[in-house]
């Protein structure tokens, strides 16, 4: 029934469809020797460097520029990574102007898709503009929450959402079935514990349209807040006002008029979700108590939903086979002791599946239990200086700024640059596995500028950022 | 190449002067995070009682002293910081290296132009400007609708001042307004000069040890925001006013001692812009013109300053022509950035890997931005092609500027606002007809482009004038009820 396989054939199955290639097995995905996981790495990287070259305008020009035309070790892919800021590298007024025809144009070279002949030129909001890129292309753009005053828009295509999600699957038996011995595990399912909308176009808010056959496997196990959309409009309104009322320049907003109309709404939905989430936990907890769940969530959504739980009196409500997944850091905030005690006495699980994720990158890196984040195998990790961006030897232990290649898009460039210090290790992790992995402390360069007690009668972002934070303490 | 070595044991001493005393003992190490200084320095909360002023009337021998006096005290100190012969200045610039972020040429220079601001026409011109001499100098009588006299004086306070760090001028203005005002100083110095205002109070202490503006003047470091420190010091027995300059941490952690008695003289962050007319396109000459001005309000002090040129609204038009217009502009800014004299601007010592990531983004948008340079951490001019700044604007450091056209120089208006510091504007006549507009928005100091850079201390800064509210203002009513047209009580 089966060919024999050819090895080209194996490269593209290890990066197109990796839980397929490694028998759906999270285990098997990282015990690969070492020297074989980098065959496949180098030859996936090859393999999609030729066929993206000249296939996505801004990479053409990267790789005209710095002459490149081949790539004949991994490092050789370093000068093309794209700094993550490439994803919102257009002018804001696009979007505050209505001028999708020309955003459209410029998301246009970051895909292989044509979007030439995608008519927006009615759109009047972010909302309409993905909702024609949705019906009319294969693409399901995702965008960033904005919380900065300003989004990135990926590219993603559906079926890259649903290999990312295939994949994804695999790593939700980390503790259930940590040799991979259970194969695809058919038939097992989680419920899932959402509390947010049902629909969104935010990287998170993507999973349950993109992945729920992979996930949930029907609809009935999907618990969420909200039935409706989480209107990107209302993201990026949020995070530009927050922004604007950090730097004091609120009254120089210029604020879309669409979204103007829209704003009463956004207020009142904003309410009625925190109002309505009382009433949700009480109702996850009366119709899915004992049953296995995932609940998936930054630790201080989790904590409060723990405490409110413990206050009630309620511990160990699901099954003990349930999922409790969190990413993400402290975002300056000072995280309590017992989190992790309180969520798990809550909900009732024995672990907490720790994971590095991002939105531009297709792989969930869950950390193993020597507290190290495990890079999923199709994504090939690089340390770069901070200072320079020179690439650091991929030998022993590596401090810098974290960048990527995904292996598994074929329709925009998995290379990027993204802005986090990470101590990376290239030697086998004392948990066996034979991928690279991080230590579990991760900052953001953009939050650890400045020294200590510079001063200075600059502005800066910096200044800028303080005021974010001294807002967000006084508003909570 | 000792720094180096420095950055790694904490071996560079930074003593504090208290009162014209040298202070070495019982030393803390601070920083060496982040790339900011590694040094030791008197444990601060052992001396801060020390510096406390406690008897207000302990004023009274700089109170007593003549204008003339002060004037000689500071012409004679400012003939001794000459940086070939005054030892305490060459160390702070052999340190500087570790803890500026300015490179040495700047330092240098920034150092070699300390003994102009104390020569007697500055100190004068400061004060004369700024508060008035005569009321300096004593009490001036006058007259006033209801027919007493009131008599008015400037007196000195106990001051604190917490010092910005991104230009040494700082530090020798500090000590020149704290003269000139007959009051006493605590100066907090910043991890980034932590050496400036120490090297000058050394340099008092060696001219003339005992003279009062000598011990008037203590330099001393502690980190911004202790509270055990701070909480002892800023208390209004001890302390009048409090001088904070710069970031918006360094201002929040004294606002939380504010109360009736201790005012805050806030030296706000700020950001400056540039306008510049149509008229920068009139000839060859008028763009070369326009290029080098721009290049050194852009790249003086490395862009370190809040004056600097960053975000610079051009009236070249948003049409085709318009926008071949603005590159062409851009193209000659870029190089004259490059030709700038070591003294006014070098490539940056430390170029912001966050801005360089923005930069290499923008270029993969050429339909709405054009990148010149910038690849090597020289300096870049991003040219926008729509009217509208980058989106991280507020990063722009290390020589990058970014060009924004407009049709109208009045289009750049509404981005001006209360902490828009300096304008720098060409020509002339756009100047006049743009300033009361500007000023009602906010900008605080509108200035002939090429010249953002070097301003003058004895005019106002950031719309208020600090010197004259560094000082006390005393009256003295003489009330005598026959000459009085109203009757008293």
């Amino acid at each position: 029934m089966t060919a024999v396989r050819t090895v080209d054939a194996d490269v593209r199955a290890f990066a197109s469809t990796p839980a397929e290639f490694f028998g759906h097995s999270w285990y098997a995905m990282h015990h690969v020797p070492v020297d074989e996981l980098r065959h496949l790495q180098l030859s996936a990287l090859r393999m999609r460097f030729a066929e993206l070259r000249d296939a996505i305008p801004v990479l053409t020009t990267m790789a005209d520029e710095s002459a490149i035309s081949a790539i004949e070790s991994l490092d050789d892919v370093v000068p093309l990574l794209f700094q993550h800021s490439v994803y919102k590298s257009y002018p804001i007024s696009l979007l505050v102007k209505n001028k999708f025809t020309a955003l459209t144009r410029w998301l246009d070279r970051l895909t292989t898709a044509d979007l030439r002949n995608v008519d927006v030129s009615g759109c009047d909001s972010i909302d309409s503009w993905l909702e024609i890129l949705d019906t009319e292309t294969d693409l399901r753009v995702m965008h960033t929450s904005g919380t900065s005053g300003i989004m990135s828009f990926l590219p993603r295509s559906t079926s890259e959402w649903d290999q990312m999600y295939a994949a994804l699957r695999c790593g939700l038996f980390q503790f259930s079935d940590p040799l991979g011995a259970g194969g695809r595990h058919d038939n097992e399912y989680f419920n899932l514990i959402w509390p947010l909308y049902r629909h969104g176009r935010s990287a998170i808010m993507r999973m349950p349209e993109m992945g729920l056959t992979h996930l949930l496997g029907s609809e009935d196990r999907l618990h969420a807040l909200r039935p409706g959309r989480m209107s990107s409009d209302a993201m990026f309104l949020a995070g530009r006002l927050r922004a604007a009322q950090a730097r004091g320049e609120l009254d120089q907003l210029e604020i879309n008029p669409a979204l103007r109309a829209r704003r009463a709404d956004f207020e009142r939905e904003q309410r009625e979700m925190a109002d309505s989430m009382p009433r949700f936990l009480d109702h996850v907890v009366e119709d899915l108590r004992g049953e296995r769940v995932w609940l998936l969530a930054t630790w201080n959504v989790l904590y409060s939903i723990a405490k409110a739980g413990l206050d009630k009196g309620l511990t160990n409500v699901f099954s003990t086979e349930s999922l409790v997944t969190t990413g993400g850091g402290a975002k300056g905030a000072v995280i309590p002791d017992d989190w992790q005690d309180t969520v798990k006495t809550f909900m009732g699980v024995e672990q907490i599946q720790r994971s590095y994720v991002m939105s531009e990158i297709t792989a969930m890196n869950k950390m193993c239990e020597h507290g190290r984040y495990h890079f999923e195998p199709w994504i090939i990790p690089f340390v770069l200086d901070p200072g320079d961006g020179r690439v650091l030897p991929r030998e022993g232990e590596q401090t810098g700024r974290a960048a990527v290649f995904d292996l598994m898009p074929e329709s925009y460039w998995g290379g990027f640059i993204t802005g986090d210090e990470v101590t990376a290790s290239f030697e086998e992790c004392r948990c066996g596995r034979t991928t690279a992995h991080l230590a579990p402390t991760i900052e953001r360069f953009s939050e650890k500028q400045g020294g200590d007690d510079k001063i200075t009668c600059l502005a800066s972002e910096e200044a800028h950022r303080a005021a974010l934070d001294f807002l967000s303490e006084r508003l909570t | 190449m000792t720094g180096l070595l420095d950055t790694r044991l904490p071996e560079v001493v930074v003593p504090a002067v208290i009162r014209g005393e040298l202070v070495s003992h019982d030393l803390v190490a601070f920083g060496g995070r982040g790339g900011s200084a590694h040094f030791r320095t008197p444990d601060p909360n052992r001396i801060v009682d020390r510096l406390a002023l406690r008897d207000p009337g302990r004023l009274r021998d700089v109170q007593q002293l003549k204008f003339d006096e002060i004037i000689a005290y500071l012409e004679e100190l400012g003939r001794h910081l000459l940086l070939d012969t005054n030892p305490h200045l060459q160390e702070a610039l052999d340190h500087s290296t570790q803890w500026s972020d300015m490179t040495t040429p700047l330092v240098r220079s920034s150092f070699e132009q300390l003994p102009a601001l104390f020569t007697p026409d500055a100190v004068h011109e400061l004060a004369d400007a700024t508060i008035g001499i005569p009321y300096l100098e004593g009490w001036v009588p006058r007259p006033m609708a209801d027919g007493r006299t009131a008599s008015i004086r400037a007196m000195g306070a106990r001051t604190v001042h917490v010092i910005a760090g991104n230009s040494p001028l700082i530090a020798a203005l500090s000590i020149i307004r704290n003269a000139v005002a007959r009051s006493d100083a605590v100066i907090k110095t910043p991890s980034n000069d932590p050496l400036t205002a120490l090297a000058i109070a050394r340099t008092m202490a060696d001219v003339a040890p005992g003279h009062p503006i000598t011990r008037h003047l203590s330099v001393a470091y502690w980190k911004g925001g202790d509270t055990e420190v701070e909480a002892k010091l800023y208390q209004p027995r001890y302390v009048e006013k409090i001088i904070a300059w710069g970031g918006f941490a360094s201002v929040t952690h004294v606002l939380r001692y504010v109360q009736p008695g201790l005012e805050l003289i806030s030296l706000d962050p700020k950001r400056s812009a540039t306008i510049i007319g149509p008229q920068a396109f009139e000839s060859a000459h008028t763009v070369a013109d326009v290029a080098r001005r721009l290049a050194t309000d852009i790249g003086a002090l490395n862009q370190l300053g809040c004056v600097n040129a960053r975000v610079v609204y051009v009236a070249s038009g948003t049409d085709d022509a318009g926008l071949d217009r603005l590159g062409a502009l851009g193209e000659a800014v870029y190089q004259q950035l490059q030709r700038l004299p070591e003294s006014v601007s070098t490539k940056a010592k430390w170029f912001d890997p966050e801005l360089r990531a923005s930069l290499d983004a923008l270029r993969a948008s050429p339909e709405f931005y054009r990148v010149i340079g910038g690849r090597d951490g020289e300096g870049a001019i991003i040219v926008s092609q729509l009217d509208e700044p980058v989106e991280f604007q507020r990063s722009l450091s290390g020589r990058v500027a970014n060009l924004v056209p407009v049709d109208d120089p009045v289009d750049a208006v509404p981005s001006v606002n209360s902490s828009t510091q300096t304008i720098g504007i060409y020509p002339e006549s756009l100047k006049d007809s743009l300033r009361d507009v500007l000023g009602l928005h906010g900008a605080q100091r509108l200035v002939s482009l090429g010249y953002a850079a070097d301003p003058n201390v004895a005019l106002p800064q950031d719309a208020i004038e600090p010197m004259r509210r560094m000082v006390k203002w005393i009256v003295d009513e003489r009330c005598i009820p026959d000459e009085n047209q109203r009757s008293t009580p």
